[in-house]
């Protein structure tokens, strides 16, 4: 408990405090802290147990690579499990919980999964649980579901609101430290579209940990310019085809309440002409044993804390370090007032130009941090062997490796480099160029003269004229960096990945048992898994993996880097299109009518219809909708149709185009006249049906069912423009103009006559005719076809959306006396089975004109049509192919089910017999029993044999009789009359 | 004879917004008719001209297609008359009903529209007059802009609300 | 898989705008091509490595048929023409 933050310095402001909590103990700290940084100040070390051996865990880096302080914010909905509490700002009312710790973060009884660890070792989910099978499922599954683990998911509903947005930009600078400053200066002063985006709540990367005094007028120029939009708290998280980057911007995961007007996190599209990488460098950690004790933290972490939040690791820190970063630290450390107990430098020479108090000590490692839940001193092994130094925590430096990720995810390979110690990526792609760290340079002004000029080279790459650079070029000259993989001698656990508790023992057996490929060392041993996608372990595996098997780590290369950079919540993929916004809903224009009389509404795709109108005193649907049917054969009902697909077809060729999408002639089709149509796919197959009519030379009108009308639209636009481009014939969609009424039933003509202008007699007005037509006393034009799905003397009705419902309503009021009833699709499915006629539900992808009985419809004297050549193939007009006809019960008290199978008269239950099966089925009031259209072999041939009705699912059986398809009305003298 | 029918407009009750930020209004249906075929624009013009549509906007709707636009109710004797004068092989669908106007404007409005469609809606890429059909969030849009912070959409009728509510939504 | 498609009629717009029906380079037979002829036509697709030509229909936006001239290695898109102008000759 030695961390403590400093009287004086930091970018925090001390004047004001925030509360927060963590495990529920009342703690506070300032503005400028992120959780991990006030949990430091507070002197809370110990933040989490690790994965596999409930390790005690403190906070190691200060960034997004974190792989130990996670913890658990929020309550209720608002709950986020495994958050890097480097990442998350401090905030009034945060509530931060550890995690992977029973009964309490002190004391783990899951710690002593430790003492077994020689059967946890990698591996040893394939080796241990082999044997019994059994016991994997029941036994040990649990068990370690149990003990291992990261936080919990809570499952309340989100209360935040979360948004997607795209955006353009000339330029996309990703990282805000040095190079991508003087990137988007440089890009931002030429007048380019500069889009600057970074993880931190604040600019400056290394700057702010520098405390570079160039730093605030650099943020107040950007600022300034208007063409430069600066993305805060915004991390760039995948790169896609076509220079499109994705980034989660968090817009409200800071404050204590969120403002409901605003997003907690937008995910942004981001299409940019151009990019710069500038995503910096990671430390690497050093691999000892006892490096996960808490007060073991990376230097520059250190060092940030230390600079940016005035907050002290302890007061004596031993420093080990391959490179300038642990020096840099120290001399920070002495200036603040902590002493450094040694610094401990693998190298044979100390870093030129140190010139503090604490003493260095080459040519030595620290093989030992010593400790339980923080550092009570280290062991060094040195040149005069291993001595014992006092110290409350350690800082380590292991060298930098640039952070690629995205310059990665488009399939372009890390390539080793021997003077970096490190994998670099590329430096410039197409649209993507790499600048400062990312690119392999470590100093700041090698960094900001780098982002200056790559953003030059982008802004010329556009045509930008000429581009000054905001920064000079610089001396980029820098040592070659040491590589150190792991100290030897280590007594304790040397952790590689700190996340998944990998040591270096478990790669080293991983090695010698033949995984030591760099992807199977992966899966064998979880280096590199989880939330930190081994941001730190890494390279360290690599180069462990390289020095047991005697190669390069060029010759192990990495495993590959995929989106995303970091997690991202759920919420944000998401988006608004959630609880009502999940998906839009499409509404009839006599959606209102159908509602005001009473409907109960069905989902179609994205469609609400009425399915039926229920009355006073009707307690079941079958009430409603058998009254519905009953009272249209007797009287009369209006229904709404206006979802069926519409399709207005204009041009000279447009009677061509239409004989060769249907497979029946319509060519001849005369003015004014309606014929139904049907649609084949190349394979000779039915796609869709539904009725055409003629309203000039030139002009047709297509139905298509509900569930295809985008479909046929898109086959259509396809037919004409690649395969007929030749043929003047044009679309427009005009479902949405249209509202569509069906009016059926023996007293239809008597009510439309009451508002169609024109005569409608069945000599003036016959079966399939389809014309404009002035109604009420020429005071509007619709368009009125006489066709019926229902087998009724029926019409539909079109007129302006706008007016449907006015014209619904008088249907209704003219038809009161008549008996009119509004009725739904469940009503008109039982009346279209009743009369034998088709849906999806039989046109199911399979059948052919010929199955359903449409055979003659086929014409045989057109040269050309969609599916004629493969139509005419030997199987397609084989006789025993499934076809239509109707399945009635033996017994009229008797039912079945739609989905049933038929079964020849007295055969075994079993697939060989199967014979066919109900298509579509409903209780027919009209006839008094379950009445089904079924596709059976030879169908049509076997009409009066007794079958048997087979519900495998539910194990029934219902004796039953194939009898023709048209129960209703077989001589049509109700449709002609 | 029953009633005469009345319209009734797809998005009526639905509550205007007017912000500092943000005003989101549906615009009277009047016409909106969908001109296709092989000509030019100046030739679309001509004829809604002769029509005596003057006021009526053209806007690109597509290729070889235009959507010509107004406030005012055409008698269908108007639209038969502006069938005649198209040129042969052009063809006009009526969408007065089909289609709906909702206008957005208000310094947010290009945010606003930002969430929904990947069209660049900077003033350079997207000046005054230009339309663009695209996607915006699940649906279909057909996109001009009327003025600087000036947005005109036009939706299927069917899919009016939905749209309409989810701009309202975003906008609060 | 391409981000972007730039269509000749409407400029640079998301893939989400576009649906893909497939190999643009299939030439619909004649009725009497003959069985195998048809069969290819309807059943077989390669799946080249690199170059390949695709039909991608605009559907969120002017609903127009485009061939796609993209990379199935690389994503690249190379060329986006519309179909109907190409085959008829004319200028996309």
């Amino acid at each position: 408990m030695s961390s403590h933050r400093l009287s004086t310095g930091g970018q925090i402001d001390r004047a004001r405090s925030v509360k927060f909590t963590f495990d529920g103990k009342a703690l506070t700290g300032h503005p400028g802290d992120t959780l991990a940084s006030a949990l430091l100040a507070n002197g809370i070390q110990l933040v989490g147990r690790s994965f596999k051996y409930h390790r005690p865990r403190g906070i190691l880096t200060a960034g997004a690579a974190e792989p130990n302080a996670l913890v658990t914010t929020g309550t209720g909905g608002r709950t986020e499990a495994n958050t890097r509490a480097t990442m998350i700002e401090l905030h009034d009312g945060l509530n931060a919980r550890s995690q992977n710790r029973w009964p309490s973060l002190g004391f783990d009884i899951g710690a002593v999964n430790g003492l077994l660890s020689p059967f946890l070792s990698a591996g040893f989910y394939y080796k241990t649980f082999m044997w019994p099978a059994g016991f994997w499922e029941k036994v040990y599954e649990p068990l370690i579901r149990k003990a291992a683990g990261l936080g919990k998911a809570s499952y309340e509903a989100d209360p935040d609101s979360y948004e997607k947005c795209w955006a353009h930009c000339d330029l996309l600078v990703i990282g805000a430290g040095p190079s991508g400053l003087a990137a988007a200066l440089t890009a931002g002063r030429a007048g380019a579209r500069v889009l600057l985006a970074d993880e931190g709540f604040a600019f400056g990367g290394t700057l702010l940990t520098d405390r570079d005094a160039r730093l605030s007028a650099m943020l107040a120029e950007l600022e300034a310019l208007p063409n430069v939009q600066c993305l805060p708290r915004t991390t760039v998280i995948g790169w896609y085809d076509d220079n499109v980057f994705g980034a989660v911007e968090r817009v409200q995961k800071h404050v204590a309440e969120p403002d409901p007007g605003q997003p907690v996190e937008r995910l942004w599209r981001i299409i940019a002409k151009q990019a710069i990488l500038a995503s910096g460098a990671e430390e690497r950690p050093l691999v000892f044993g006892g490096n996960d004790i808490p007060g073991v933290m990376m230097a520059g972490a250190m060092r940030s804390y230390l600079n940016r939040q005035a907050v002290a690791p302890g007061k004596r820190v031993a420093v080990f370090t391959t490179n300038n970063a642990g020096y840099r630290t120290a001399a920070d450390l002495e200036a603040a007032g902590v002493d450094v107990a040694a610094i401990v430098d693998p190298r044979a020479t100390n870093e030129p130009g140190w010139n503090g108090k604490a003493k260095v000590l080459t040519n030595a490692c620290i093989v030992d941090a010593l400790g339980g839940k923080s550092v009570s001193g280290v062991s060094i092994a040195g040149a005069s062997g291993v001595q014992r130094f006092e110290a409350d925590a350690v800082a380590m430096s292991g060298g930098w490796s640039p952070v690629i990720h995205l310059a990665c995810h488009r399939g372009a390979k890390p390539v080793w480099s021997d003077t970096h110690a490190a994998f670099l990526a590329p430096e410039r792609q197409e649209g993507l160029s790499l600048a400062g760290a990312a690119a392999g340079l470590w100093s700041t002004e090698a960094c900001l003269s780098d982002g200056s000029r790559k953003a030059a080279e982008a802004l010329q790459l556009l045509g930008f004229a000429k581009v000054e650079p905001a920064f000079a070029e610089a001396d980029a000259a820098q040592p070659a960096a040491t590589p150190f993989w792991f100290a030897k001698g280590s007594k304790g656990k040397a952790f590689v990945d700190y996340q998944n508790d990998v040591n270096l023992k478990d790669l080293g057996l991983a090695v010698r048992e033949g995984y030591g490929d760099v992807e199977l060392a992966k899966r064998y041993t979880t280096n590199g898994m989880a939330t930190d996608q081994g941001k730190l372990s890494n390279i360290n595996a690599i180069g462990i993996l390289a020095e047991a098997r005697g190669v390069s780590p060029a010759d192990v290369g990495t495993t590959t880097f995929r989106p995303f950079y970091t997690p991202v919540s759920f919420g944000a993929l998401t988006g608004a299109s959630r609880g009502k916004h999940f998906q839009p809903v499409r509404k009839s224009p006599l959606h209102d009518w159908a509602k005001k009389n009473g409907a109960t509404f069905v989902e179609t795709g994205l469609w609400y219809r009425a399915a039926w109108f229920p009355r006073a005193g009707e307690t079941t649907w079958r009430e409603s909708v058998d009254r519905e049917v009953l009272n249209i054969r007797k009287n009369a009902g209006i229904c709404d149709v206006s979802t069926l697909g519409k399709i207005e077809i204009f041009g000279r060729d447009a009677a061509t185009f239409l004989d060769r999408v249907y497979c029946n002639g319509f060519a001849k089709l005369p003015v004014g006249k309606a014929r139904y149509g049907i649609m084949l796919r190349e394979d000779g197959m039915i796609y869709d049906d539904g009725t055409t009519s003629r309203f000039s030379d030139d002009h047709f009108f297509m139905t298509t069912t509900t569930a295809l009308a985008a479909g046929v639209l898109t086959h259509l636009e396809f037919c004409a423009q690649t395969l007929w481009p030749e043929l003047e014939v044009h679309f427009a969609s005009s479902t949405d103009q249209w509202a569509q009424m069906a009016v059926a039933g023996p007293k239809s003509r008597a009510i439309l006559s009451e508002i169609v202008d024109e005569d409608i007699s069945d000599a003036a007005f016959p079966f399939m005719s389809a014309r404009t037509v002035s109604l009420f006393g020429g005071k509007l034009e619709g368009r009125l076809f006489r066709i019926s799905f229902s087998g009724e003397l029926a019409y539909e009705l079109g007129v302006p959306a706008g007016y449907g419902e006015s014209v619904a309503d008088a249907i209704m009021q003219t038809g009161e006396k008549h008996g009119i009833c509004a009725y739904g699709a469940e009503a008109l499915g039982v009346m279209r089975i009743e009369k034998g006629h088709v849906t999806h539900a039989e046109i199911n992808g399979t059948v052919t004109p010929g199955d359903l009985g449409f055979g003659r419809m086929v014409s045989t004297t057109k040269p050309d049509f969609i599916g004629k050549v493969m139509l005419a193939r030997e199987g397609m007009q084989a006789s025993d192919r499934p076809r239509l006809v109707g399945v009635k019960p033996l017994d009229p008290k008797a039912s079945f089910r739609t989905g049933s199978h038929i079964l020849s008269d007295g055969a075994a239950a079993t697939l060989e017999n199967d014979q066919g099966y109900v298509t579509s089925s409903c209780y027919s009031p009209n006839l008094g029993h379950t009445i089904g259209l079924a596709l059976i072999k030879n169908g049509p041939e076997r009409i009066g044999e007794k079958v048997m009705i087979w519900n495998g699912l539910r194990n029934e059986f219902t004796d039953g009789v194939i009898c023709s398809p048209v129960f209703i009305d077989p001589e049509n003298e109700k449709l002609h009359a | 004879m029953p009633d005469l029918p009345t319209l009734r407009p797809a998005l009526a009750g639905e509550p205007a917004l007017d912000s500092t930020t943000i005003a989101l209004q549906a615009l009277p249906e009047g016409h909106l008719l969908q001109i296709m075929g092989a000509t030019e624009r100046a030739v679309v013009e001509a004829a809604i001209a002769a029509a005596g549509l003057e006021g009526s906007d053209v806007r690109e709707a597509g290729y070889r297609q235009w959507y010509v636009v107004g406030d005012k109710q055409l008698s269908s004797k108007t639209l038969r008359e502006l069938t005649s004068a198209l040129p042969a092989g052009t063809f006009l669908s009526d969408q007065s009903h089909g289609r709906v106007r909702i206008r957005l404007s208000g310094p947010h409005a290009t945010k606003l529209l930002s969430t929904g469609t990947a069209v660049d809606l900077h003033d350079a890429a997207f000046p005054e007059g230009r339309s663009a059909i695209t996607l915006f969030g699940h649906l279909s849009v057909h996109l001009t802009r009327k003025s600087a912070a000036g947005f005109e959409l036009i939706v299927l009728r069917s899919f009016a609300e939905a749209l309409y509510e989810e701009l309202h939504a975003h906008a609060a | 898989m391409a981000s972007l498609i730039t269509c000749p009629h409407c400029g640079q717009r998301p893939k989400e705008e576009f649906t893909i029906k497939g190999d643009a380079g299939l030439a619909r037979p004649a009725p009497d091509a003959g069985a195998d002829v048809w069969y290819d036509y309807v059943y077989l697709r390669d799946n080249p490595k690199g170059l390949h030509k695709e039909y991608w229909h605009h559907s969120s936006g002017c609903r127009r048929w485009l061939i796609v001239e993209r990379d199935t290695v690389t994503h690249k898109v190379h060329s986006v023409s519309d179909a109907a102008l190409a085959k008829l000759g004319g200028a996309a």
